[in-house]
């Protein structure tokens, strides 16, 4: 497969799986302005910007020491994460870029993938947050039925070959790179607060585990078992693990790149992001330092697979 | 589809009608149907084959001043029928020509005879820009220069017309296909009805015709197709024609060179190339040997080529067959190196580098079509019926500062066909774009791009400029 076709594939997965993701956390969100307290809000506000590594639109300058988060009103904050151009990971951006993708990519994904999707895009192109205001949880929900679709139809229809192994991949390694990145927020705000469970049931929500935990650990919320359960049950699709095996599954899946040492490399990231949630994460006392470790194998592989496949020194490439 | 408002006007030559209210015995069954067609189903034909078009996104990219914008051609659900017998005559016009053609290239670039031979100037190809001095005395595979051809072709009551060659990077094909996959599940029974002469096998065509031309005969070779990037306006053709033929859709970017040979980058590694169906003009193709700051092309790429190690659709240089001063000659050409009388004819050509065709032209502006030599798509030229004094003025000053880049042909009244306006039936200028491929043999899929001027009373087909599609049936009727 054609280097910058991987690349482009890969891409268009990581830009949809961020948006159909920011879609879900905002689906939650907008549903909390409704009969959530002030500071249950404020707390879902920062984890998702947190978790975006993004600062809110500045709040009223004259009172600088006030919470940025109680003066920019929902709306912005939601228009800022949905319909902001110059936000890169907005809702819109991501869709953008993953629909551009794909268009540049047309060749490489089925057509029924191709129409599913621009016609997602066609649906958001020209809306603006006050367009979708009254009802905004619908708006989310429908864009993450529109990304889950796209997904299905893809495993309905897409060639299993290397695009198929590049789109999994991109999206195997951005659902991973967003789950520990919310976790972290959810840890570290969680510690600035007295209650000690806010947060973690929304947690569950955003990564469809509600009905998991309840089959697994009961209805007694325990923000470590939620922990548990979000980050090492390899059976939940979204949880840390699922999503590091899944990455892991495709680069063996791709076989050998041009070098037997930089695909080497990738997989073994991938191998070690996995020991380190099946081996050391029971046993863990800082479970947070564990996570930036995690985190820190997403990023290094996201780079190895880019490196292995796609900007590889040409001097030692076979010809074929 | 309500026909009594129809304009039909005898002295322009309609593809439906042969007088008031008369269809051409191929199109009576289709005129019919049509009439029996109640307005809203048309309508609502009409919005669906509009609405597939941007759901699919078969669109051109259209430059502004600020951004980019992708557009949708507009297409007429109405088709524009042919009968069979009339393709027939045309399609062998375009065999013929496209032969020519071919010989005139190798010639160009090898003897030169015809020059020597006095059948057409020295300066009128020497002259021409698009003429590529790299390409002296290269050979290419089975003499095939010119692959693909899209021939501009109009109609008027003296029948069919060549407007242009065009045998560079002719676009235009997908939305053939594009138009007849709408249309067609639009119409269906009437398209069932009617024994409409497929098209869509044009991408397996194009594939066995690219095929042929794989260096050394080498078995299942490995196509390219080079696009000059997701920002040229006929990406989505591109995209496409790649998915159509099985190709890698690669950008200069994914290309080198190495010892002679081409190769793309891999996910696996360095892969030879074998034929490229390349998409991106001769200046850019190259930096080492034609404009160096192109940032498009591969270095080194006609090194390989003149090795013979990989195949260029079309080859390089190819323009100089369809400059349109060397376009007043192509019937010559016929003559010259097939021995025969043109089958298909060029509309009237003056070339302003005469002295007499300049002081012609100059006098009768305001009757003209002018164009530039170097320019296509409709830029540059100068439509005189419908400019102002002023602009004839204006243009008249450029034409005298450099008469040699201009020629002029008479208005012609292109051929009408009538088009869904506002519910009813309403006639439209049209012309057709057919695509002549040419590996070991020509093949020639029965169907066209049809071009039609959107606006009333307009004779500018061109997407860019107003003009949009319209499906080309051709009927066994």
């Amino acid at each position: 497969m054609l280097s910058r076709s991987a690349q482009g594939v890969y891409w268009m997965a990581r830009y949809l799986a961020r948006a159909g993701y920011l879609s879900r956390l905002l689906e939650l969100q907008v549903q909390f302005l409704v009969d959530r307290s002030v500071e249950e809000i404020h707390f879902g506000w920062k984890r998702i910007y947190q978790c975006m590594r993004r600062f809110p639109p500045p709040g009223e300058q004259f009172l600088p020491e006030a919470d940025e988060f109680a003066l920019a009103d929902a709306f912005t904050l939601a228009d800022d994460l949905t319909f902001e151009r110059s936000n890169p990971d907005s809702v819109w951006s991501a869709i953008a870029s993953g629909r551009e993708n794909a268009r540049q990519m047309r060749h490489c994904i089925s057509g029924e993938m191709w129409t599913c999707l621009n016609a997602a895009w066609l649906r958001i192109r020209d809306l603006e947050a006050v367009d979708i205001w009254r009802t905004p949880e619908v708006f989310y929900a429908r864009t993450r039925s529109e990304i889950h679709n796209f997904v299905g139809v893809a495993d309905a229809t897409m060639y299993r070959g290397a695009a198929w192994r590049f789109m999994r991949l991109g999206r195997a390694i951005e659902r991973a790179q967003l789950a520990v990145s919310l976790l972290l927020a959810q840890i570290e705000l969680s510690r600035q607060t007295e209650r000690r469970t806010l947060g973690w049931a929304s947690m569950l929500r955003t990564h469809h585990a509600l009905e998991a935990y309840g089959r697994v650990h009961g209805i007694e919320m325990k923000p470590d078992r939620v922990l548990d359960l979000l980050v090492a049950d390899p059976s939940l699709p979204g949880s840390v693990l699922a999503t590091v095996q899944a990455a892991a599954a495709e680069l063996e899946g791709l076989g050998g790149g041009p070098g037997v040492d930089a695909d080497a490399a990738a997989r073994r990231l991938a191998g070690r992001a996995e020991a380190l949630i099946l081996y050391d994460w029971p046993e863990a006392s800082e479970p947070e330092e564990l996570l930036e470790r995690v985190s820190q194998s997403a990023r290094d592989l996201h780079e190895a697979v880019l490196g292995a496949f796609v900007d590889y020194a040409i001097e030692d490439s076979p010809l074929r | 589809m309500d026909f009594s408002l129809y304009d039909f006007d005898p002295a322009i030559y309609d593809e439906m009608f042969v007088a008031e209210g008369e269809p051409r015995e191929h199109c009576r069954a289709v005129v019919e149907a049509l009439r029996k067609l109640p307005d809203d189903d048309l309508n609502t034909i009409q919005d669906r084959v509009t609405r597939s078009f941007s759901q699919e996104g078969i669109t051109f990219t259209v430059y502004g001043d600020e951004e980019a914008e992708e557009r949708i051609i507009p297409i007429d659900c109405v088709p524009r029928l042919l009968a069979l017998a009339e393709w027939r005559e045309l399609e062998a016009g375009l065999v013929q020509r496209i032969r020519t053609l071919n010989l005139f290239l190798a010639d160009v670039y090898g003897d030169c005879r015809i020059v020597k031979d006095g059948a057409i100037p020295a300066d009128v190809i020497l002259g021409c820009p698009q003429y590529r001095l790299a390409m002296r005395g290269v050979s290419v595979p089975n003499d095939v220069w010119v692959t693909i051809c899209g021939t501009d072709i109009v109609r008027t009551h003296e029948g069919f017309l060549v407007l242009e060659d065009n045998l560079r990077v002719p676009s235009g094909v997908s939305y053939m296909i594009a138009n007849r996959k709408a249309v067609k599940a639009g119409l269906r029974l009437l398209y069932r009805r009617s024994r409409v002469q497929d098209v869509e096998q044009y991408g397996s065509l194009l594939r066995q015709t690219l095929c042929e031309l794989s260096p050394g005969g080498r078995p299942d070779p490995c196509l390219a197709l080079l696009t000059p990037g997701t920002y040229n306006s006929a990406f989505y053709e591109h995209m496409f024609l790649a998915h159509e033929i099985g190709a890698e859709l690669v950008e200069g970017q994914d290309l080198l060179v190495n010892d002679g040979f081409v190769y793309m980058r891999t996910t696996s590694g360095l892969r030879r190339v074998d034929v490229i169906y390349r998409r991106v003009d001769d200046d850019f193709l190259d930096p080492l040997v034609f404009r160096e700051d192109s940032l498009l092309g591969v270095p080194g790429l006609m090194n390989a080529f003149k090795r013979g190690n990989v195949a260029l659709a079309n080859a390089p240089g190819t323009g100089v067959a369809d400059d349109k001063s060397v376009y007043a000659y192509v019937p010559d050409m016929v003559r010259y190196y097939l021995g025969e009388e043109p089958l298909l004819q060029n509309v009237e050509t003056r070339l302003c580098r005469r002295p007499e065709d300049l002081e012609y032209t100059l006098d009768n502006l305001e009757r003209l079509v002018v164009k530039r030599v170097g320019e296509s798509g409709g830029y540059g030229m100068l439509v005189g019926p419908h400019s102002t004094p002023e602009e004839r003025d204006e243009y008249a000053k450029t034409l005298r500062a450099d008469p040699a880049d201009f020629i002029s042909q008479p208005t012609l009244a292109l051929s009408r066909s009538p088009c869904l306006v506002d519910g009813h039936a309403e006639p439209r200028h049209v012309d057709l774009r057919p695509f002549v491929l040419t590996g070991n043999e020509t093949r020639i899929v029965p169907g066209a791009f049809c071009r039609v001027a959107l606006r009333r009373g307009s004779l500018v087909v061109n997407s860019s400029q107003g003009g949009g599609g319209k499906d080309l049936w051709v009927v066994d009727l």
